[in-house]
Order: structure tokens, then C-alpha cells, then sequence
């Protein structure tokens, strides 16, 4: 069944949780909300389960229009942050309570509820669990029961509340191949909220970045990481060095670079950012005819698949972070305190006004 | 003078090496001021009460016990009990309910209102009820008018004990449901139960020892309750005596044996309580550190 939200707006008091949010999720699809703490992910999820009423905007299950409907009606599972299982029942009769709720016509029998909760448990890898209490179990194991006991309603959508926050490192990356296995097998549509870039962009088949109660991006993992739309994108999705400058009339001077900016033709002067992976950045030792920023090697991290150079640009005194292949660092063999060129191989440009009041202390990966 | 200084001579010596424990004469010395405390005014009057109950020997005892007024003060004693402990149940139950499971405005005026019955004097209590519904009070003429007696009369017992015992229940609750939130019974909606499937099956499991205690509490209260129910009962032999107040009047009478036969029951009463209420308390915290353990491994 697929998901549409339209126009969406909630605040809560004087704080605007979501300002006019507009997407869709296809049938089948698995979708990552992404934002920093305070975007407002959870209340859209919370949204579109039905647990908080939108101030204004729809939301529409399979193209009806599902906005007023009860949350009891709506046929979505929805797996809490911090599992939410009911302390007092046994595995199994968590499992089984949203069968056994069911109006008398429309309840399973005894046996048929046995079966179920069995399957449901065995797919979660849970069997020889049933007759525990939640509190005797790990957070992982807690999160699959979590997962089996909205599986058990046979919902047509499955909401996920930061499904792994509350794991280990270790235990979080195994459970997100398993979700992301679980949804190929049963292709519900899914929607799962994280703060987490790397869990969105390993596990969903598109990402919906948000920030501030707005939508910046919409994407495959892809698209969004490639082709940042917007300066907090670039920011927010892995590390991202900054060269400021101006445009004039079509061309962009971000301290002894210049290039094209075709599609600011007609700029007066005005100041710009261009944003840069730090794998996108040359670095040679030598001035090689194009115009190239001067800095100086202030760190190398050694460290993994590739070598992460810290660099101190020569005018501006900016950080820039360059990454370069293992191979390419041992060829080029640079030294703390050398004195470089660098030029950025793929740029885009921002035009300054347009920049959020991101940057300071985002996560980066 | 001089023994405090002595004292302090004593507890300066290096006799003790652990830096944290008292030496062992003021560990003494405070054990026994708690002990002779507890004994004199707790364990040597419960003694007493059964000591002079059972004066007489047991007949006497068993037919002090056996008058009808005596027998129609325990029947009412348990009748207003009967009332009061289920009407402040429900009313807890629901108050603590609202209280922490939901936003409104007024809500910490409402949780001070709660609290009126424990600030307020017993008797003060029972004035109001006077107040309201007394000959000369403000509803008086018109209950007269319609032959209603409520002062001075059973109505108005139930009345000033239910007052009264009003905040056992939700003061036992409120705590014990803000920190349960309300997430399990979000769950309980989303997988399509209804309030009362969500009530039933989630909350009151999660609530039914703390329940219990504030339950236990309550009807101890209602039971031995006093001062209120003196003001507006009247003290009407074999009618409007409850057990607290059937002793006074024995023992205004001189017949010590049988007040303290009847008292006997009510410190009975007192017993059964503080074991239920230990054994009530101990599952509730087992509950707890389950919970907390649970919290905890969730955390780590």
C-alpha cells in the first residue's frame, strides 16, 4: 500500500515541528526519514501512524484518504524507539496480543493464533524465546520481538520509530541486513525513521532527508550522496570542505580558483560557498598550469583504505580535508609541513543567501 | 558536659580502623535509644491492648465482642469500608490515569486537590460535611424537607471516610504510572485494541501492585478512621458507632475490658495490614528493580 503526505504542517506550541512536509513511498518501497535530532521525523512518522494529528495536510494510504481515520483502523504496524513491549506478558503474548484484541468475528482461533505467533517468532529468530518476559531479553533481541509483534496484525504499512538506536554498534549493523533482508521477502512498505547516515543510506531504497520541519532532499542513496541539492545535504551526508568567495556575471573566484557558473550569469558580486567531498580534491606538489589553491600538509591520518590528509590553506588559514587512495599517498610520499596545490575535481557552487544556518556541530561520518 | 567529652575521648580512640563505621559504644547507644523508643510506644501499648482485652479471661473477652452494639459497629465499620475503599479506587485509578497519562491544563491544581484530605484536620473535615448537609447548613433545610438524613446518619460516615481516605489510591498511582509512560499503550492502540482491551490488558497489569498497596492503605485508613466520622456520626449506639468510636464510648463508660476488646480488633487490623502491605510492597519493588534491570540492559 503506498503512503502519500500532503502538506503537512504540526507545531507544538510556539515550535514548529513541521513546516508544509510533501512525499510519497511507493508500494513496497523502503524509506529512510533522515534529519538531525529536531527535523521533525518522528512526529511525521508519528503522523502518518496516527499517534498525532497533522495541524493541516493528509495523508493517504493506497490513495484514500486515511487523515481522520483512527490509528486503530489504519493497519499500520509501528515499532517503537524503545520497543515499547508490554512488561508484564511473555514473548508470545506480546506477539499475539494485537490478534487476540480482535472483535470476536474477526479474531483467529486459539490454534490459529498459535501458529502465527510460532511463524512470526521463527522469522524473527525467536522461537526458543516465546515463554520469557520482555525484561530477560537484550535490547536486540527485544527490538525483533518488537518488530514480530506489528508483523502480527498483517499491517499494510510497517513504521519504524529509530528501529536500532538504542543497540551497540555491532548488534545494530547486523539487525539493519536483516530489516533490509526481511522487507525483500516481504516487501511490505516500510518507513523508518534515523538520525544515522549510514544506516539510511546502507538500508533504504530512498532517503528523505529533512531538516527544521522541511524536506531538503528526496532520493535514492545515491542520488542524495552524489548530488546534494543543498548545502546542508552536502553537509549533513559525510565530510565536505567549504571554499568561499564571490560570483560575478557568470564566473565564481573562490580564493586563486576560478571557474564557470554559467547558471549565475547575471550575479553582481554576490558571495558563494563551494562545496567539495574530500575525495574530490586533487592535490599536487606542484603548481601544473591550472589555477590551484596553496596550503600546507598539517596532519596525515594513515588509517584505513584511505589516507586522510589535513590541510591549511596558505590565505585563508581554512581546514581542508583531502582523502586520497593508499596507492596514490605512497606515490606522492607527502610530509607533514609541505607546502601543496590543490584543486577541487568536482565542485558545486551555493549562492550564500540560500545557505541555512547549518554547519556548526553536524555529525559527520 | 563532662560525658560528651568523654564520649568523644572514646570515639577518638584508634581502637576502630575503619574510617567509616561509629565506634562500636555509639553504635550500641543508638540501637538501644531506637529499640527502647519502638518498645515503649509501639510494642509495649500493643501488648497492653491485647493485655487488657483478655483481662477478664476470653469469655469475657468473646462476649464483649458478642454485644449487639459491638457487632453493629464492626458491621459498619466494614459497610463504610465496603464504600468508600471501592468509590476512591475508581476514583484513583481514573485521577492518576488522567493525571499521567495525559496533558491538560489544571493538572497541578488538580494534583493539589488530591492532596486537600491529607492537609486539612480530620475533624475540619468532618465539619464540612456539617456544613453542607447539617440542620442548619447549606443543603439542611431542603434534606429535611425531603426526610434525607445525611449527617448523623450512615450517608454521612461514608461520606467524611471517603473524604478522607481520598488520596491513598492516585497519590500510590500517579508516581508509579508517569514513570510507566504511556508508549505500551500507544502499542496497544496501533495493534487495533480499544480503550477498555487497552486498560484491561496493559495498564492495570503494569499498575496492579502499586494498586494493591494504595488499596491496603486506604481501607486501613477507612477502618480506623476517627475524627471526621466523630463530627458528623453522633454517636448513636447500634447505629452510628463504628469501631473507633464504640471504644471511645466503652471506655468513657469505665468498661476498660470491652473497649479493649474491641480495640483488640482494630490493632488487629493494624497487623494484618502491615504484613499484607510488606508483602505487597516487596512484590512491588521486585517489580521495580525488574523494571530498572530491564532499563538498564536496555541502556546498555
Amino acid at each position: 500500500m503506498s503512503i502519500e503526505v500532503q502538506n503537512v504542517r504540526k507545531t507544538f506550541g510556539d515550535f514548529t515541528a513541521l513546516r508544509d512536509v510533501s512525499f510519497q513511498v511507493p508500494t513496497g518501497e523502503l524509506v529512510a526519514l533522515l534529519g538531525p535530532s529536531g527535523s521533525g521525523k518522528t512526529t511525521l512518522l508519528r503522523i502518518i501512524a496516527g499517534l498525532e494529528a497533522a495541524d493541516q495536510g493528509a495523508i493517504l494510504f493506497h490513495g484514500d484518504d486515511a487523515t481522520d481515520r483512527s490509528v486503530r483502523d489504519r493497519q499500520v504496524g509501528f515499532v517503537f524507539q524503545h520497543y515499547a513491549l508490554f512488561r508484564h506478558m511473555p514473548v508470545f503474548e506480546n506477539v499475539a496480543f494485537g490478534l487476540r484484541v480482535r472483535p470476536k468475528a474477526l479474531r483467529p482461533s486459539e490454534r490459529d493464533i498459535h501458529a502465527r505467533v510460532h511463524a512470526l517468532l521463527k522469522l524473527v529468530q525467536l522461537d526458543w524465546l516465546a515463554d520469557r518476559y520482555p525484561s530477560q531479553l537484550s535490547g536486540g533481541q527485544r527490538q525483533r520481538v518488537a518488530l514480530a509483534r506489528a508483523l502480527a496484525v498483517q499491517p499494510q504499512v510497517l513504521l519504524l520509530d529509530e528501529p536500532f538506536g538504542a543497540l551497540d554498534a555491532k548488534v545494530r549493523k547486523e539487525l539493519r541486513r536483516w530489516l533490509r533482508r526481511l522487507h525483500d521477502e516481504m516487501h511490505i512498505t516500510s518507513v523508518f525513521v534515523t538520525h544515522d547516515q549510514e544506516e539510511a543510506l546502507e538500508v533504504a531504497d530512498r532517503v528523505v532527508i529533512m531538516n527544521e520541519g522541511g524536506v531538503e532532499q528526496i532520493g535514492t542513496p545515491e542520488e542524495v550522496y552524489e548530488h546534494p541539492a543543498t548545502p546542508f545535504v552536502y553537509h549533513f551526508l559525510g565530510n565536505v570542505n567549504l571554499f568561499h568567495g564571490r560570483i560575478h556575471e557568470g564566473w565564481a573566484r573562490l580564493g586563486d580558483i576560478e571557474l564557470e557558473a554559467p547558471e549565475h550569469a547575471d550575479a553582481q558580486n554576490i558571495p558563494a560557498v563551494g562545496y567539495a567531498r574530500p575525495h574530490d580534491i586533487e592535490v599536487t606538489r606542484y603548481r601544473n598550469g591550472t589555477a590551484a589553491i596553496e596550503a600546507v600538509v598539517s596532519y596525515i591520518h594513515p588509517i584505513g583504505p584511505l589516507v586522510r590528509l589535513e590541510l591549511t590553506g596558505c590565505d585563508s588559514g581554512d581546514l581542508i580535508e583531502v582523502a586520497l587512495s593508499k596507492d596514490r599517498y605512497q606515490e606522492m610520499n607527502f610530509q607533514e609541513g609541505e607546502r601543496v596545490f590543490i584543486t577541487p575535481r568536482k565542485l558545486r557552487l551555493f549562492v550564500q543567501e540560500s545557505q541555512p544556518a547549518a554547519g556548526e556541530g553536524l555529525p559527520k561520518s | 558536659m563532662a560525658g560528651s567529652i568523654a564520649l568523644q575521648r572514646l570515639s577518638a580512640l584508634p581502637a576502630q580502623p575503619r574510617a567509616t563505621t561509629e565506634p562500636v559504644l555509639v553504635r550500641w547507644i543508638l540501637l538501644g535509644i531506637t529499640l527502647a523508643f519502638l518498645g515503649m510506644f509501639l510494642c509495649v501499648p500493643l501488648v497492653a491492648v491485647f493485655a487488657q482485652a483478655l483481662q477478664k479471661g476470653i469469655t469475657a473477652y468473646l462476649s464483649a465482642l458478642h454485644e449487639p452494639d459491638a457487632l453493629a459497629a464492626i458491621r459498619l465499620t466494614l459497610l463504610t469500608a465496603a464504600i468508600a475503599v471501592p468509590l476512591n479506587l475508581t476514583f484513583g485509578v481514573a485521577a492518576a490515569w488522567a493525571i499521567a497519562k495525559f496533558e491538560f491544563i489544571g493538572k497541578s491544581f488538580l494534583i493539589t486537590l488530591i492532596d486537600v484530605p491529607f492537609a486539612v484536620s480530620p475533624v475540619i473535615s468532618g465539619l464540612i460535611f456539617v456544613l453542607l448537609f447539617g440542620l442548619r447548613g447549606w443543603l439542611g433545610p431542603w434534606l429535611y424537607e425531603h426526610d434525607l438524613k445525611i449527617i448523623f446518619a450512615v450517608p454521612g460516615i461514608v461520606l467524611a471516610t471517603t473524604f478522607v481516605t481520598f488520596p491513598f489510591v492516585a497519590r500510590e498511582l500517579i508516581p508509579l504510572m508517569q514513570e510507566q509512560g504511556t508508549e505500551e499503550e500507544q502499542a496497544a492502540l496501533v495493534l487495533g485494541a480499544n480503550g477498555w482491551q487497552t486498560f484491561f490488558r496493559v495498564t492495570l497489569p503494569n499498575i496492579k501492585w502499586g494498586l494493591l498497596y494504595g488499596v491496603i492503605l486506604c481501607n486501613a485508613r477507612a477502618m480506623g478512621e476517627f475524627g471526621a466520622v466523630s463530627v458528623v456520626s453522633g454517636h448513636i449506639r447500634g447505629q452510628t458507632n463504628t469501631l473507633p468510636l464504640y471504644v471511645e464510648i466503652l471506655y468513657n463508660e469505665y468498661s476498660f475490658a470491652a473497649a479493649f476488646a474491641v480495640a483488640s480488633l482494630l490493632a488487629l487490623l493494624a497487623l494484618v495490614t502491615l504484613i499484607a502491605k510488606s508483602v505487597v510492597g516487596w512484590k512491588s519493588q521486585q517489580q521495580l528493580l525488574a523494571d530498572e534491570r530491564a532499563a538498564v540492559k536496555e541502556s546498555a
